[in-house]
């Protein structure tokens, strides 16, 4: 089986199976065309494959007019702050985020710095299936520049945005890991910019992952070792563009994902407050967070895209999802790791209230998280028949199937990334959670 | 019948197209990873010359080769001489030139090296679109991935060589005044370096190596002007005019008189036989004055078809002491196998030196022959066709058909060939007098044109 997967805000794949310098060059030229002929930023993490992607959709860019201005390694928060601030048509982050290290992807921006709507990204799409990529003439084809001096307009936002000085005067230690990802190196830069004390692992832009690059608990255990040696106010994991973050709280424990957005909104929707978006599988922590504020969350599909769109549609305050990307409005229509990192220092701050004090306040649920793998031409189909499992006034449709019930519910989703159905349950008891992924397991693996 | 002509040539020199539209980067990443297969995984030098499309094409080989597990040396704009000596000295598996040597700015174009600092030769060139027409990519999986590399100082080992085959302390000694015209391309970035270290006072012009072809890239006199009227205004001993990609040479002489890009071999040869004889080979087309200086010499001359690999084969089967075209290439093993203007404005400067005597004296001690050439534009197949009826109507004169039709007469000759890079027939006559020349030009243009009319 040969693993690519194109959605609409870009093309993800298996390097030298699907991800090749040709398919890349045929969706950037499809991007390329679509841009027509402004000026594009690209980024890069720190995967081998990375150089290869960058040098493919350079040509390709600059094939279709595109001046091409490369960051090189950096984040994707970062790109898309500078997509804005440098007034680009657009840009283009190569990275397969969470994915290990076999994937990569091309993720297209649009020019308000999101990734791509779904109807840019049908645009491209049918771009790229027409082949009908623009090119240049020769006085016409993109110059390709190096820009490695414009980050420190970031910090500077950054550090504007938050309350930098209750998070100066607290004098933090952290423990970051960024997985020798985008944010390797990038996370010294943050320390500076918010006056923290920064104890870093895996902090070399080498693209070797010691772990899957996806923060979570069950990749925390050197973070969590650390900050109770260090005595730090807090660990975070991210992945490998800092598009997620997961925390680890002072006294070493690893929190689910699923945490930090109910965390920062348990802090943010207090200062701006306004609806939230997230998507189907997210914990109902953020309903009790939302109640609590009176506002309301808004559940859309799952993916960035879609979650970001819905933001700015609604004008709502935040949106993020359980895997630990967190967006907000106020700064930038992105999921940003650093912010969240600095929303999270500065709660902790202004509150005066350890990680785990800030925790105790949020209502305790169990989650359970399984994938299982599906053929890609039949994902769909068994995520449908699975409805048979619930009563039909339970069920919400909104990506896949999401059962409500009173003490939990159930959420059936193809994933976008792979070729796996994901099963998410989540209940007051962790038995129960467990047994609901079970039996949806168990009536999926007929299927397939 | 119709002149409908092509914009991609695929061939033994490598691949040519226009930008915008045959030349993409996705054929240019095809191509490179087709190289990448062939070679196998191993260190490819990849440079480019200075045409403005060079950074676009030149990161599609290298995401090519990235992608076939092969690890890119990014030299950037070089001589094509400068790269194929380095593909050499670096120990390198392969290398990729982006170049479209002298054709119009809207080409470009990917030349492939083999692991000797030579282009591919025919029999490897057919092996390698095997593959890439199969398709088949050996693409590795992102942990086979290697790292790109960048090399500080490509042009040494060319620089160094040169320096040590050219009796440097002679030519020092008589710091001559030269006028380089570099055509604005990769030959900018060694010239002024060469020509100092040779204790030259030079004058450069077009010597940005932007790729701004301020004049037709082919050294031929036509082209030649701004360079004449420099030399004569500067006084300068010798004025050298490189094509856009450096493996060519044309010479000016003291009084702003263009030689004719075919006197470059002819000169360079009599100096090399002088110093060492040995046999010489040039291609079919090369001038006949280079058989009376051979003759003078007491040397064989070998003729190969056009192509510049295989009269680089040649050179390297006979052992050949100086080789070319009379395209204004000159080929000296003693640096490397290759065309190379830096070899020949060496020679050109050591013969001077050597001799005491001015480019113009020089001149006049070869035999004169008046070259003249014209090119008429027909599609491949066209062009062949008419070739090949030519070829029946003059079989009772003395031809030679190694590579197109060439007619010897008692005083003058005639050579019509399709071109390997262009959509063209090019016509070549040769006589002891221009008019004769011109005759012969004129009477083969109307042979070939008139069944198309």
């Amino acid at each position: 089986m040969k693993l690519l997967k194109i959605g609409i805000s870009g093309v993800r794949g298996i390097v030298g199976e699907t991800m090749t310098p040709e398919l890349a060059i045929d969706f950037a030229s499809a991007f390329g065309t679509f841009l027509d002929s402004e000026r594009a930023l690209i980024a890069r993490d720190t995967r081998a494959s990375g150089p290869m992607l960058q040098a493919a959709v350079s040509a390709a860019l600059s094939s279709t007019g595109c001046e091409v201005l490369d960051l090189g390694v950096c984040p994707t928060p970062i790109l898309q702050y500078l997509v804005r601030k440098l007034g680009a048509g657009g840009g283009v982050s190569i990275t397969a985020g969470h994915n290990g290290a076999e994937w990569n992807a091309l993720t297209f921006i649009n020019r308000e710095g999101t990734y791509l709507n779904e109807f840019q990204g049908a645009d491209v799409l049918d771009l790229y299936h027409l082949e009908q990529f623009h090119k240049a003439p020769l006085e016409k084809v993109g110059r390709i520049h190096l820009l490695d001096d414009h980050q420190e307009t970031y910090w500077e936002a950054l550090a504007r945005f938050l309350d930098l000085q209750a998070i100066r005067s607290a004098g933090f230690k952290v423990v970051i890991d960024p997985c020798n990802g985008a944010g390797a190196k990038f996370v010294d830069e943050f320390c500076r910019a918010l006056g923290c004390e920064l104890v870093a692992v895996n902090n070399e832009p080498t693209g070797f992952f010691p772990h899957d690059p996806e923060p979570r608990p069950r990749n925390a255990g050197e973070v969590s070792a650390i900050v109770k040696i260090t005595g730090a106010r807090a660990g975070f994991l991210l992945n490998s563009d800092v598009s997620r973050v997961s925390i680890v709280a002072e006294d070493g424990e690893t929190l689910s994902e699923e945490y930090t957005l109910p965390l920062v909104a348990a802090y943010y929707l207090d200062k701006n407050p306004g609806p939230i978006i997230t998507n189907p599988s997210a914990s109902r922590m953020i309903e009790d967070v939302a109640a609590r504020r009176q506002v309301r969350v808004i559940r859309t599909k799952v993916g960035q895209s879609h979650a970001i769109q819905s933001m700015l549609a609604e004008e709502a305050a935040m949106a993020g999802e359980g895997s630990g990307g967190v967006a907000v409005r106020g700064f930038q229509p992105a999921f940003d790791g650093f912010l969240t990192m600095g929303l999270i220092l500065e709660m902790s701050a202004v509150r005066e209230k350890t990680i785990s004090g800030l925790v105790k306040d949020i209502p305790k649920y169990h989650i359970v998280k399984e994938k299982v793998y599906c053929p890609p031409f039949k994902v769909h189909s068994v995520v449908s028949e699975a409805k048979k499992l619930f009563r039909p006034e339970d069920l919400v449709l909104i990506d896949g199937i999401r059962a409500e019930r009173i003490d939990g519910w159930v959420h059936i989703r193809a994933s976008a990334t792979e070729p796996m159905i994901r099963v998410v349950a989540e209940n007051k008891s962790k038995e129960k959670a467990q047994e609901d992924v079970d039996r949806v397991l168990a009536f999926i693996s007929q299927l397939i | 019948m119709t002149t409908k002509s092509h914009s991609l040539k695929v061939g033994v020199s490598g691949v040519r197209g226009v930008i915008g539209e045959s030349l993409t980067p996705q054929l240019a990443a095809r191509f490179a990873s087709a190289f990448g297969t062939y070679v196998g995984r191993g260190k490819v030098v990849v440079a480019q010359d200075a045409r403005p499309s060079g950074p676009m094409i030149k990161n599609a080989v290298i995401a090519g080769l990235l992608a076939t597990g092969c690890q890119p040396v990014d030299i950037g704009i070089a001589p094509i001489p400068s790269v194929l000596v380095f593909t050499k000295e670096s120990q390198s598996a392969g290398g990729v030139a982006v170049t479209a040597s002298h054709n119009p700015p809207e080409w470009n174009g990917l030349k492939f090296l083999g692991p000797r600092g030579l282009y591919l030769n025919p029999s490897q060139v057919e092996e390698f679109l095997d593959i890439y027409h199969q398709g088949e990519f050996s693409f590795v999986l992102a942990d086979k991935y290697k790292k790109m590399t960048a090399e500080p100082d490509p042009l040494a080992p060319h620089l160094t060589r040169l320096l040590k085959a050219l009796d440097v302390a002679m030519i020092r000694e008589r710091k001559f005044k030269v006028v380089a015209d570099c055509c604005n391309g990769a030959g900018a970035v060694l010239m002024p370096g060469f020509l100092e270290a040779l204790g030259c006072r030079t004058v450069l012009i077009n010597a940005r190596p932007d790729g701004a072809f301020v004049r037709d890239s082919e050294p031929v006199p036509e082209n030649l002007t701004e360079i004449c009227r420099s030399v004569v205004e500067k006084k300068a001993d010798v004025g050298f005019a490189q094509d856009a990609d450096a493996d060519r040479l044309a010479i000016i002489d003291e009084r702003g008189g263009p030689l004719g890009e075919e006197l470059t071999l002819a000169l360079a040869m009599k100096h090399v036989l002088a110093k060492t004889p040995g046999p010489v080979v040039v291609n079919i087309s090369t001038t006949r004055a280079v058989d009376d200086v051979a003759l003078a010499a007491g040397v064989p001359v070998y003729r190969t078809k056009i192509g510049e690999i295989h009269v680089v084969e040649e050179v390297l089967q006979r052992n050949a002491v100086i080789g070319g075209e009379g395209n204004g290439g000159v080929i000296w093993p003693r640096v490397h196998a290759c065309r190379d203007s830096f070899s020949a404005a060496g020679l050109i400067l050591e013969m001077m030196a050597a001799s005491g005597k001015t480019i113009s004296e020089l001149r006049d001690e070869i035999p004169f022959y008046v070259v003249l050439k014209d090119k008429i534009e027909a599609t491949s197949e066209e062009a062949h066709r008419i070739v090949g009826g030519l070829r029946r109507r003059y079989a009772g004169e003395n031809i030679d058909t190694l590579d197109g039709l060439k007619i010897q007469f008692a005083d003058s000759s005639v050579h019509l060939r399709p071109s390997n890079t262009e959509p063209v027939i090019r016509i070549m006559a040769e006589a002891k007098t221009r008019d004769e020349a011109a005759r012969l030009v004129a009477s083969f243009r109307e042979d070939i044109l008139r069944p198309k009319s």
